[in-house]
């Protein structure tokens, strides 16, 4: 069976901006401008919209986010408890990727 | 090149589920180069990813309960008609250019003294542009790994037919 990293994995080249968007919906739910103005505050990264709902059409067919009602011709999205559990580990593992890393940078000092 | 524009290479299904908001999203001003690159290769994606075109599905873009009336007028269009006078008007377009492409390259090869390419040019100068039109009318809404096999099966039979006639 996957492992949660790799269903994210799974994504290719919208694994990342999939990442950030679970990251930025994690703290309640966002729409598509509202996400892209967070990720790039926290990131520093901005993604295009091609890549924004190429990668919302991702998750949300795993059911990782779903839509909300809209509001205007906005529409929000949030977390559900699956994309919690496949964001949570994946923030763990890069935790952990982190501190091996931050680790061996002190070794060769 | 306004986003509007641009929203029109995706797949009618993507953007009667997330047309709106995407445009809503990338707002009126003018876009930059990466933005249009961005839109164009994920209107690309689009088309090919089995992901994607789950999202999309009619009724998941109901049940998501955005753009219904959008949506309903996709399924009743895909059920009544199988292609729209803008695809026949685009199918037709591709055509002529090609057409035209073709017409001129056989005469540059003939004045390059290239011959057999330029007999072949001009004997598939209908054919191959006419099967390259097909997946923009005739073939659309066809799964596309059909329309990659249908229309290079055919396209590629055709050059061969062309250069058997060329040297024969």
């Amino acid at each position: 069976m996957a492992s949660q990293d790799d269903l994210l994995a799974a994504l290719g080249r919208f694994s990342e901006p999939a990442l950030y968007i679970l990251i930025s919906l994690a703290d309640g739910p966002k729409h598509g401008y509202a996400m892209t103005q967070d990720i790039e505050a926290v990131a520093g990264h901005k993604l295009g919209p091609g890549t924004l709902y190429g990668a919302i059409a991702r998750l949300e067919s795993r059911k990782w986010i779903e839509p909300l009602p809209a509001e205007d011709r906005r529409r929000p999205y949030r977390l559900t408890a699956a994309g919690q559990k496949v964001l949570r580990h994946r923030l763990e593992s890069l935790r952990a990727v982190a501190r091996v890393g931050r680790a061996r940078l002190a070794e060769a000092r | 090149m306004t986003a509007r524009q641009l929203l029109s290479l995706y797949p009618r299904a993507w953007r009667a589920r997330y047309g709106e908001e995407f445009l809503e999203t990338v707002g009126n001003g003018a876009l930059g180069i990466q933005q249009i690159v961005d839109i164009i290769s994920s209107a690309v994606d689009a088309w090919l990813s089995a992901d994607v075109r789950h999202a999309t599905r009619p009724a998941n873009a109901v049940a998501a309960g955005g753009s219904t009336m959008t949506v309903r007028a996709m399924i009743c269009r895909t059920k009544n008609a199988r292609y729209t006078t803008k695809d026949s008007l685009i199918g037709a377009a591709i055509m002529i250019a090609l057409a035209a492409i073709f017409a001129l390259t056989g005469n540059a090869a003939a004045r390059g003294g290239w011959t057999v390419t330029s007999e072949m040019l001009k004997t598939l100068s209908f054919s191959i542009p006419f099967s390259l039109s097909m997946p923009f009318w005739l073939m659309k809404g066809q799964p596309w790994k059909a329309q990659v096999a249908i229309v290079g099966g055919t396209t590629a039979f055709l050059i061969v037919i062309g250069y058997v006639a060329a040297v024969t």
